[in-house]
């Protein structure tokens, strides 16, 4: 089934954010596949291809683009996707333990979905913000931070009740014209540009 | 432009890539990602050196260290070792190898660690074993030992990409060659690297490779990641016998490498030749050489109470001097395949002369000939408009093909140093831009017109007229050919079977007429592999002859390596490869050898002379043609002038003035005259994959055909196990 048929307005003002070229409309291939991913929660084989035949190019760039990516998904994701950092920090912090125990509180691993289509996993490379570690993404929405296993267990909890606590920090994180980062509740995160001093020469 | 490579001052060509003023300063530096007909990418980082070019300072003096007459332009050392192959060599840049720095020395042993990190150590299992760069570059560059105490990052084994491209993912260096060419040579986007870091793998979503220029990723794939099916776990390296030849499946005449093993033919790879072929072949002539190796006829076979018999050539002779005895030879009609060498040509041309005889035929052969100036396949590679006429280039010559796609991507041929073709031309660019408007394609679909900016369509069914809808134009399409050919400055107009196959009268004058008024140089593909260079010869029947397509009127015939599927009225003398229908039909048939394992000169599409060179295949007492017509000329009591290549050389210097002793690698263009044309009557139709090229599954790779002696059965036969 075609996803793009009626909605010609909207693919040619995708298209029209890039040169007209034919090396131009291949750029269109991520907003394309941000398209359809927002629409189904995952991009099946056949919208790949569709997305292929509307850049112009081939469905094995198209998968090449999307695995490159750990955002894209070729197959369905629960209503909570739960991608849990598994970089440096967040593994120092104890990622791993996490991700262990969710995987079997939840009886799900990455690709699949929990039977009640709640649930999905996956392992995700540092999502910036390993002064909170450990992290644990839910879908596009934001970061649940500072996730122990009290934490998680509590999360779990209100998610299957389909009640979610609102993450602690939403995903755009407000970024303020000094670098300063602000969470949902406005508190600061790290430092601002006014913060930092110069180092002088008797210190090093 | 001044360069100094390690101390040593060489003179280059602006351009040059740092990579090539390396190997031109005669050093060397190991490189994996880097190909001579690819866009360098840089992504091995193995070709590490360390390089500095002069400053100018702001009154555009140079940057100068030391005093006085001693001082020299300064040189400024980049921080850190550079990727040579996408560096271009500047005025003045100085380059240190590993030869002369210790931290290029060090970072290529650091980043080979790095290579092997994810690479297993299959060489002794490895197809690729003993041809490998990386086991070559290891051992020169590498640190000699492994630190590696740990177990390596494993994937899938055997992942078939097709039927003829196997893939060991965990061998995969991530150089992208193969990724690179298909985008870059055949125009096919269909593998990309799949998934990211340590999980890369190569695939394709297209459902397997197409088929027509896949096999080329098996010679280019640096390490034994990419393999052909065919030849796998046939033999290593160092056992076959590498025979550089001649392909004679097309016209093209594609340098390849025969590589033989214990009498088999094995397999085949690319050889390069810039001229024809570059480095690329086609996949019909890769994979299909089955038939070289399997149910040759070894020995003579004799008709005796109505079967064949097996024999031997003396035999053979006195049943055909019986057999003849009562033949007028003059009758004796003589048919060759068209792929048959110059030499073999000759040496019929001579023995019909002698015998007197005017049914003489070559097949396949088109009736007409062509009289424009002729187009070489460089000159359609950097050609600035193409024009394809009725030619499906798929089954009638496909390295041609891959010519007219170089010269949409703008016909940049990489330059020739003594090293060699340049191993990295910045000017190639991956995702190269295409100019579809230099092509048009004029005649039935096929895959080349997929790239076609201007696309007439004139069915063969409808028995169109390809060359009117050129010359004279109806459509707005056609117009816009006739327009591209005028407007272009060096045209090369294509003719294929569908425009050669059933000429008008005026054919020839409205071609030459064409060629005189736009410029245009004229590539015609012959209908055989050699066909243009037998048309030379006078192989064609003589007045009141009999051609090919009566042979079954002849009173009697000789028939080498053609199957028409009948014989003549009387005594009929087969001289083939194998058992096929026409030789079961035949009273004697004679055993010939394949032009794997001939010596002797072909002349290709462009008019090139090409040289055969022998391969070691087993053939038992098979003969080239030039040896089976002097045996034929002994049953007929004639004694013939050429009994041998050496006496067919030299009639073929008298003859064509051509001298085919030593011709170089690369062939050379030389005019031979006249043609000889005549009606065919047939109409041929080009067919590059012959059944018995199809390739059979190769029993050693596939368990299901291993046949498993019970007293040597292991335990653990059949059981999974090994790399698994
Ligand atoms: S399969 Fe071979 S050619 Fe392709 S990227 Fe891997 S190592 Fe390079
Ligand atoms: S293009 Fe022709 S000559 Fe070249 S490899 Fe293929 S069949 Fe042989
Ligand atoms: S390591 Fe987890 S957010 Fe950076
Ligand atoms: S980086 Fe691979 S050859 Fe230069």
């Amino acid at each position: 089934m075609s996803y793009f048929a009626d909605k010609q307005p909207l693919v040619a003002d995708i298209f029209s954010r890039y040169p007209a070229s034919p090396q131009g409309r291949r750029s269109a291939l991520m907003p394309l596949l941000r398209e359809v991913q927002n629409a189904f929660g995952y991009v099946s084989e056949t919208h790949a291809a569709e997305i292929a035949s509307l850049c112009g190019t081939t469905a094995t760039e198209v998968r090449s683009v999307m695995s490159f990516y750990s955002t894209y998904h070729t197959v369905p994701t629960g209503k909570y996707h739960l991608q849990v950092c598994s970089t440096l920090m967040c593994a120092l912090a104890g990622s791993d333990e996490l991700w262990d125990h969710l995987v079997s509180t939840l009886d799900v691993q990455p690709g699949e979905v929990t039977g009640d289509g709640r649930f999905s996993v996956q392992k995700v490379e540092c999502l910036g913000s390993c002064g909170t570690a450990p992290v644990v993404q839910i879908g596009d929405e934001g970061y649940y931070e500072n996730v122990t296993r009290a934490k998680c267990d509590r999360l779990i909890k209100a998610m299957r009740a389909d009640i979610p606590p609102p993450p602690d920090n939403p995903v755009p994180v407000t970024v303020r014209e000094d670098g300063r980062q602000m969470t949902a509740k406005g508190e600061r995160v790290g430092a601002s540009i006014h913060d930092l001093a110069p180092l002088t020469g008797s210190e090093a | 432009m001044k360069v100094v490579v390690d101390g040593h001052e060489l003179d280059l060509p602006a351009g040059t890539s740092a990579i090539d003023a390396v190997f031109a300063a005669g050093r060397d530096v190991p490189y994996f990602c880097a190909h001579s007909y690819l866009s360098p990418v840089g992504a091995c980082r193995m070709c590490l050196i360390e390089s500095g070019s002069p400053r100018k300072n702001p009154d555009g003096t140079f940057v100068m260290e030391g005093e006085g007459d001693a001082a020299k332009p300064k040189i400024f050392w980049f921080p850190k070792p550079m990727a040579a192959c996408t560096m271009q060599a500047t005025e003045g840049m100085h380059i240190r190898t590993a030869a002369t720095s210790e931290v290029v020395a060090k970072s290529q042993a650091g980043m080979m660690e790095f290579t092997l990190l994810n690479h297993p150590l299959d060489c002794p299992t490895c197809d690729k074993g003993g041809a490998c760069e990386l086991q070559d570059r290891a051992f020169e560059y590498g640190y000699g030992a492994s630190r590696f105490g740990f177990d390596r990052r494993h994937a899938d084994k055997h992942y078939p990409l097709s039927d003829f491209i196997i893939l060991d993912q965990e061998r995969c260096i991530h150089c992208k060659r193969c990724v690179r060419y298909f985008e870059e040579v055949p125009g096919q986007e269909v593998l990309d690297f799949i998934e990211r870091g340590g999980h890369t793998f190569i695939d394709t979503e297209e459902g397997g490779l197409p088929v027509g220029f896949q096999g080329n990723i098996a010679d280019i794939c640096p390490v034994g990641a990419l393999l052909d099916n065919v030849a796998r776990f046939r033999g290593r390296n160092w056992e076959y016998d590498h025979n550089p030849t001649t392909c004679t499946l097309c016209p093209v005449g594609c340098s390849i490498t025969v590589d033989a093993r214990n009498g088999r033919l094995e397999r085949i790879v690319a050889g390069e030749n810039r001229e024809v072929n570059e480095a690329w072949i086609c996949d019909a002539g890769r994979f299909g050489h089955g038939f070289a190796s399997e149910g040759r006829l070894t020995g003579p076979l004799v008709r005796v109470n109505g079967e064949l018999r097996e024999t031997t050539w003396d035999d053979a002779i006195a049943a055909m001097r019986q057999g003849l005895a009562y033949t007028n030879p003059a009758d004796l009609g003589l048919y060759l395949g068209s792929d048959s060498t110059l030499e073999e040509g000759v040496a019929l041309e001579a023995l019909a002369g002698l015998l007197g005889t005017r049914s003489v035929d070559h097949w396949p052969r088109y009736p007409v000939g062509v009289n424009a100036p002729a187009a070489t396949m460089t000159d359609v590679a950097t050609a600035d408009a193409v024009v394809i006429l009725g030619a499906d280039l798929g089954e009638e010559a496909p390295v041609l093909e891959l010519r007219v796609m170089e010269m949409l991507r703008g016909g940049i041929i990489p330059p020739e140093f003594p090293h060699g073709t340049a191993i990295a031309d910045l000017r190639l660019v991956e995702r190269p831009a295409r100019h579809p408007e230099r092509l048009a394609v004029i005649g039935p679909d096929s895959r080349l017109a997929g790239h076609a900016g201007i696309r007439v369509t004139v069915e063969r069914a409808s028995g169109g007229d390809l060359l009117g809808a050129l010359l004279n134009p109806r459509t707005d399409e056609a117009r816009a050919v006739l327009k591209l050919l005028t407007d272009a400055k060096q045209p090369v107009v294509i003719l294929g079977a569908d425009v050669l196959n059933s000429p008008s009268g005026a054919f020839a004058t409205q071609i030459s007429d064409l060629a005189m008024r736009t410029g245009a140089k004229v590539l015609a593909i012959p209908a055989g592999p050699n066909s243009n260079g037998l048309s030379h010869l006078n192989l064609v029947p003589r007045m009141g002859g009999l051609g090919y397509a009566r042979l079954s009127d002849a009173p009697a015939a000789f028939i080498s390596r053609l199957d028409p599927g009948k014989r003549a009225r009387g005594f009929t003398v087969v001289h083939d490869t194998h058992l096929t229908d026409t030789a079961r039909l035949a009273d004697v048939v004679l055993p010939a050898v394949t032009n794997y394992e001939k010596r002797g000169t072909i002349v290709n599409l462009e008019g090139r002379l090409l040289p055969l060179r022998q391969s070691a295949l087993n053939a038992g007492e098979a003969a080239d043609l030039t040896r089976t017509l002097a045996a034929l000329a002994e049953a007929l009591g004639v004694r013939t002038k050429v009994r041998g290549l050496k006496s067919a050389q030299a009639l073929l210097r008298e003859r064509l003035g051509v001298n085919v002793e030593n011709l170089p690698e690369s062939g050379v263009i030389q005019s031979l005259g006249q043609r000889h044309e005549a009606p065919t009557g047939l109409r041929h139709t080009p067919n590059l994959w012959t059944e018995r090229m199809v390739p059979k599954p190769n029993p050693s790779s596939d368990p299901r055909h291993l046949t498993i002696d019970p007293r040597w059965e292991l335990p653990m036969a059949g059981q999974p196990g090994g790399d698994d």
